[in-house]
Parts: C-alpha cells; structure tokens; sequence
C-alpha cells in the first residue's frame, strides 16, 4: 500500500465503516474467499492465513428482521437475530461471505449457530456453509486442552475447503498482519479520548473488522499521526451490550456526551495483546486466556477493569447499556458501578441501535445532584 | 423441569399413584435429616441440575439440586419475597429466576417461616456455565456470601449424530463426540481432590460405578414406565401423578431408594394398564405438551377430560428420565461426564430436541401437541415445523409460563378447546 496522509487514512477507515462489503468485494474481484464471522474470539488468523478475508458480520438499524425473527425467536439478542437478516437475504452493501465462521463466545451467538445449522439440514433456507468454533474460557487446564483440538480441526477444516493446508509461512505472516492490526488497535484506545468522538473512534474499530488486516494497521497507523483537538461534550464510559453500529454513539453524542471509553469487543474492549508466536499452542493461549468474552468475565474482573478504564478515559459518568435480552450484564453493574466511582446509569431493554436519552438524563441527575451538595 | 416437583396435587378424579405420595413423604424425611446433619457439621453441596451430582453421591457428600430447592421455595410461595433481595442489590430478579432463587434465599434474612426450615448455607456450589448469565450468577455465592462457586464449561458440538435416543446408552461417544466427554471428564478429575476433600475421604471409583449401575437401572425402569404408557390403549395415570413419582426419585439417583422408586412406579402403572384403567374411560383426544409447565394452573391439563374426552398423555419429564440419563461403559467417571455434557442439548438443541419430540409424539399415538412457546423458548418454530411435517397438528401459545400474569387462564383455555374440537375424533375411527 502507497503511504497515505492522516486525512485520506481516516477517510479510509470511514469508508470500510461506511461499506462494510467494500474490501470483501475487492477480495472477490481478485477471486479470493471472503470469510463472515461472528464472536469476538475468533480465530481470524487462521482464516486470513487460508488466503481469505475475515469481515465480521454486523448489523444495521432499520433492517427488515421478520424472517430472521421467525427462526431465531426466543430470548434472544436483536442484534444477532438482524445479523440472521443479512446472511438469509443481503442487501446491498452486506458482504456476501462464502464460509460463515460462528464461534461460542455467547449464548446469542451459539443460537445463531444452531438456527442456520437446523435451516441447513431441513433445507428450509440455503445458506453459506457454517463453521462453528467452540473455544471456552475457563481458567482450567481442561479448557486449554479442549480448546487446542477445535483450534487444530478448524484448521483442517478451512484446509478441507480451499484444499490445501495452511503452511507455517502462511500462518506467520498471518499472525503478523493481525498482531499488526492490534498493536494499532491499542494506540488507538489509548488515543481516542483526546482525539476522535465515541462514533468515530467506533468507526475506525469497526474498519478493522472488515479490511485486510496489514492494510488496516498501516491505515490506522497513519490516521493516528493526525492533528486532533478533544471534542466537545461529557465524558462518558459505555459498558454493557455491544455496538456493532454507531447508531446509539451518535445518538448519545447528538445529546451532549461524549463516549471517552466502552469496554465492549467492538470498541476498546476488542483490544488484544499480541500473539507472538505463529503455533497452534499460542493462539490456543490467546484464544482462551487474552480474548475473554465479556460473559465469561467474572463480575470482579468486569469492576476492576472498569474502574481502571473509567479513570484513564477522564469518564465522569458511567453507562451500562443492555440490549433486549442481553441481560447478563445486569449482574454485574452494581459491582461495576460502585467500582467505577462516577454517577451510573443501567438502560435495559433497549431496542437494536437505539436508547432512551431521558431514562439515562433521569437516572444520573439525582446522582449528580447529590455529589454536588 | 425441576419444576415439576412444586405440583401438589389436587382436584383427584383419576386413580392416585402410591409411589407419588412415597416420594413426596420420602423428600420431606431427607430433607430433615440432611439439615440435622449440616448443623453437626456435615458438608453440604448445592449442585445445579444439570451437573454431575453422582460424584457427590459417590463419595457420600450430601447435596441439594439447586432447581428442586426453587421449586419448594415457589411452592411456598417465597419466591416473591426472596428476589427483593436481588432487586435491593441492584441484581436482576427477572433474569433464570429459577436458578437464581436459593442465592435469593441466601442473600435475605432469616425467618422462621423459611421453606422446609430454610436450605443450609452449603460448603461448594456447582453449576455448568450455560447461557450469559450463570457463570456471573453463581460466582455471586463466592463474592457475597463466601461460599466457594465451582464453574464447569458448557460446550456445544459442531456436528451431532440425529437418532441420541438410540445411541445415547451405550454408545455416546458416537452420540455426542470424544471432545465434549474428555473436557468434562477433565473437569471433573480437576473437582474430584476438592470433594475428596470436603468427604474427608479418598474418591473410590468402584463406589462411583455401583453409583452408575443404580442411576442406569433407574433409567430402564423409567423407560419401560414411559414405553408401558406409549403403548397402553387408554392413558392410565393422569400426567401430573407421573411426574413428581418419577422427579423427585432423579433427585436421588444412584441411591436403592431411588431405584426401587423408579420401579415402583412401573409395577403401579403396570397393574393399572392390566386393570384397563383409564382417566378417560371414552379416550377421543391423546395430546401432547410441549414446553414448560404451566406451574400456576396445573388442573388446566385436566379440563379437557370430561368435556373433550381429551387427555395429556406424555410429560417431557418422564420420557427424559427414560432417554436422556442412561450411560453404560467400563470408565465410570466417563460415562458420567457423557450423562452431562450434552444433557441440555437433548431437550433444547435442535436436531435433537425437535427429532425426539418428533418421535416421541409417533410412539405416543398423539393426536396432537400443544407448544407453549415461552419468552424465552428456543427453537420452537423448527419445533412445530417437524411435527406438522410428520402430520401432527400443533397449537401454538405464546405465554410466560412462570407468570399467571402474561395470559388469561380462561381465553387460553377456550382457545385450547376450539382447537381439540377441530382434531379428528379417534373413537370414530378416524
Ligand atoms: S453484548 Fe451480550 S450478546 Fe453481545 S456479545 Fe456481549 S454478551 Fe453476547
Ligand atoms: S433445564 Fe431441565 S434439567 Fe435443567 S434444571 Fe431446568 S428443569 Fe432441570
């Protein structure tokens, strides 16, 4: 890639957020496999290093979900059940993946998984083909074992579709790409409170889940070196549900606030060391120890990370935002609130890419009021 | 389905089965003693439903299964009371409340009206981490209470064998895949020196295997029990007899008692089918239930006897204890961890869970299958697409089963009479 300014790579970075099929249809042009994901803890080098783009399947506000609601009915997240929408009929601008990689980093996710394998197998819809990648997350060593098998078949499998292995060199360079991504990942986290609003610090994350990894960390490297001035608004830490759209940033944002951090795997909470080593073994140490899904976090762990976040962001308030039927986080906001320190607020039940602004107005004015007194 | 132990029974117009009072007298007995023992001292367990509690059985740590003590606490009707102390906490009172009741007991003051005298505070709580919300949950026992959580994995297989009713007793692992056993195997070898050390004494695996031998031959009679029933001509016992008979006897599995429950329960149902009894003498309608129970009006499943000579004929609890838990093998400690680690899989991940109630409802002879869909059933759409594809006609009802609130008793109920008038008539012949 020619070296590029800090403007045109923050353009860049806009438009992979805007077209989240732009780089998934260069892929294809070339005649290269696109490979749709969904779970945070996703092995993506794996996939990249089997010569194909991971882009992780998103939602988008305002999709027509009735079909997707038939099947997937239940308790269960909307976001997954309009990511169901995008792989049963895409519209414009969806990726069109060729292998769908699902992984069990929540009970929404391993749903998703179970419907397409049923409408599969009853040939009640065609889809891609699915993979399901188990990988667990308790300390134990029984779960590194287990994990380290659906690692190693995973690799068999994507050799068994594009009928060759994945060879050391390969995987190398994979795992490099994608340890560069994340490098650029972090210097953005550690950026974007002074520097980008909460919708656009979520557009450049959401980018690198939709581009070449290598491109986007010298893309996203390059948009870093930008001038920025600190935006306008009041701070504020989103924890809860995640945000694969900027619809309720934006929304948050329009009322006067500003998303300083989140610790939700599309945003900061997507940070990652790097792997290092090029093994089977180091993406299993990876995969089960440094990705933890936000539901195999003990409450303590969820508080003590928030309460580090919210002090290095400058948050002064705290959120947490549960999507309908994204419930777990419930559990453990009275231990993050009280850890973080600041005014907090819960808003449950919210609807896919939207929010209640006057319940959360509500809910922390007594609280600031008081800390004023 | 723990739930089901809460059933009281009450208006009789069927024979009432003997082994359901036994059972009933028998838990009341246990229980009393467990809580004399806990107070000298003894260790107690709280083990959820769906984990291993043969281990506990094996080397004589006594323990309670979480959902049955939620059950007592709703049948007292503490449940209200006990989740105003989640709520005051700030912790959800509306998320698998089910689960969640005896940490809600655990978190409120003492009373002296508590269920039962109220559940002991156990030693070591146990529970597989399935869904968002119970790994965050139980660790609450650890971080507000100090009682130690152990978290086992729940694992979820790519590929699955469809026909686990056949394969499940002795040949699981093709059923359910070496890597799933192996995990839990490894989890429970990693949990055995905790509960050695709570026994005081060393893990016997001859001990575990007696432990297996009973449990399994408790299946088969499960089995026989339900196949009996499948195939008498007139359904002999009224549904909601069967269940606590054949429940609370699976809170004791691998005990003598449990097993000479089990087949007391088969010698019962199978003098009653060569009396010819029968709760509908005119039997027209032989329905099916598929969901969770409708815990607050339980005479519902009744109503149609008289009027629509129509009667429920099949009870999710009964058909899993004789499909779902039986495991054979020489590694004991295996075969127990092949009993758990696909165990929700079999009545809730489809092609499991549709295939079977698929098959269950054919060797029933149903003539038709009510689903109530609660808020947070899974799969159900692909639930009453097999069955229609197999030319079973299915009502759907959408209601919150816990919750007497979310539906009209009466409404529900006309809509499930209109729906029996329109299934053909089996004493005509059709
Ligand atoms: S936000 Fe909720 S549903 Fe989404 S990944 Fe996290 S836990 Fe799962
Ligand atoms: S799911 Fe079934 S087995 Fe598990 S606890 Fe609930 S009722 Fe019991």
């Amino acid at each position: 890639m020619r070296p590029i300014d800090a403007q045109q790579a923050a353009a860049a970075l806009r438009a992979a957020h805007d077209d989240r099929a732009l780089h998934a249809r260069q892929f294809a042009a070339q005649g290269r496999p696109v490979v749709g994901y969904v779970g945070c803890d996703t092995p993506v080098e794996l996939i990249t290093a089997a010569g194909a783009l991971p882009v992780r399947l998103a939602g988008r506000a305002g999709r027509d979900t009735s079909l997707a609601r038939t099947y997937l009915d239940g308790a269960v997240d909307p976001q997954v059940v309009n990511v169901l929408a995008a792989i049963l009929t895409p519209e414009d601008g969806d990726p069109v993946p060729d292998l769908i990689v699902i992984t069990h980093d929540c009970d929404a996710s391993l749903q998703l998984f179970y419907t397409l394998r049923e409408l599969r197998r009853t040939g009640t819809h065609s889809c891609p083909p699915v993979h399901f990648v188990d990988l667990l997350h308790l300390p134990g060593e029984a779960t590194r074992r287990y994990n380290l098998g659906r690692l190693s078949r995973f690799a068999d499998q994507l050799a068994a579709w594009r009928g060759r292995a994945v060879n050391a060199a390969e995987l190398a360079e994979a795992v490099a790409d994608h340890d560069a991504a994340r490098r650029a990942r972090t210097a953005l986290r550690k950026q974007r409170a002074s520097a980008l609003t909460g919708g656009e610090a979520l557009r450049w994350y959401a980018a690198s889940t939709a581009m070449p990894p290598r491109a986007y960390a010298d893309t996203l490297t390059a948009a870093l070196t930008g001038e920025f001035t600190r935006p306008e608004g009041r701070p504020l830490f989103v924890s809860g549900s995640t945000h694969d759209t900027t619809d309720v940033y934006d929304a948050l944002e329009g009322d006067g606030w500003l998303v300083v951090g989140d610790d939700h795997d599309w945003g900061d909470g997507g940070d990652q060391p790097p792997v290092g080593e090029p093994t089977l073994e180091a993406l299993t140490d990876h995969y089960t120890r440094e990705v933890v899904p936000s539901t195999a976090r003990t409450p303590q762990q969820i508080a003590s990370a928030a309460r580090g976040a919210v002090t290095r962001s400058g948050a002064a308030h705290l959120l947490t935002y549960c999507r309908q039927y994204d419930d777990a986080h419930r559990w453990d906001h009275p231990a993050r609130a009280a850890a973080a320190g600041v005014p907090a607020a819960l808003l449950r039940d919210q609807p896919y890419a939207g929010l209640d602004l006057p319940a959360l107005t509500a809910q922390l004015a007594p609280q600031e009021a008081q800390m004023t007194r | 389905m723990s739930e089901s132990t809460s059933i009281r029974p009450r208006r009789r117009t069927g024979p009432r089965l003997a082994a359901a009072r036994d059972a009933l007298q028998h838990q009341r007995e246990w229980f009393a003693t467990l809580r004399g023992q806990t107070e000298q001292g003894r260790p107690l367990a709280l083990v959820n439903a769906d984990a291993p509690q043969e281990l506990f059985r094996a080397m004589d740590v006594p323990y309670v299964v979480n959902q049955w003590w939620s059950s007592i606490i709703s049948a007292k009707r503490m449940s209200g009371r006990y989740l105003k102390a989640l709520r005051e906490r700030g912790l959800p009172d509306d998320v698998e409340q089910y689960s969640a009741l005896p940490l809600a007991e655990a978190l409120s003051p003492r009373g002296d009206d508590a269920p039962w005298g109220g559940l002991p505070t156990p030693s070591l709580v146990l529970a597989e981490c399935t869904g968002d919300s119970m790994r965050r949950m139980f660790q609450l026992w650890e971080s507000e209470l100090g009682v130690p959580f152990w978290p086992l994995e729940s694992a979820a297989a790519e590929t699955v064998a469809v026909n686990w009713w056949e394969l499940m007793r002795h040949d699981w692992e093709t059923a359910i895949g070496s890597a799933r056993i192996d995990l839990l195997q490894d989890e429970l070898k990693a949990l055995i020196p905790r509960i050695e050390e709570l026994a005081g004494a060393r893990f016997d695996e001859e001990r575990l295997a007696q432990v297996m031998a009973l449990s399994n031959e408790q299946a088969e009679w499960n089995r026989r029990t339900r196949d009996l029933l499948a195939a008498a001509p007139r359904c002999p016992v009224p549904v909601d007899d069967i269940i606590p008979a054949v429940m609370i006897p699976q809170w004791h599995r691998g005990t003598s008692w449990a097993t000479a429950a089990a087949k007391s329960v088969y010698d019962e149902v199978s003098s009653l089918v060569g009396e010819g009894r029968a709760v509908v003498p005119e039997e027209r309608h032989r329905l099916m239930w598929i969901g969770r129970g409708l815990w607050f009006d339980m005479d519902f499943y009744r109503s149609f006897e008289q009027s629509h000579g129509a009667v429920f004929v099949w009870s999710m609890y009964l058909a899993l204890a004789a499909d779902a838990y039986a495991r054979y093998g020489d590694d004991p400690l295996r075969a127990l961890a092949a009993r758990f680690c696909a165990f929700r899989d079999q009545m809730y991940t489809p092609p499991w869970s549709v295939e079977w109630y698929v098959k269950e409802a054919k060797t029933h002879r149903v003539d038709g299958v009510v689903h109530l869909i609660s808020p947070d059933s899974r799969s159900s759409w692909f639930t009453t697409h097999a069955l229609r594809q197999a030319g079973i006609p299915v009502l759907e009802i959408r209601a919150d089963n816990a919750d007497g609130r979310s539906l009209d008793p009466r409404a529900m109920h006309d809509q499930v009479a209109r729906w029996i008038e329109s299934l053909p008539d089996q004493s005509q012949g059709c």
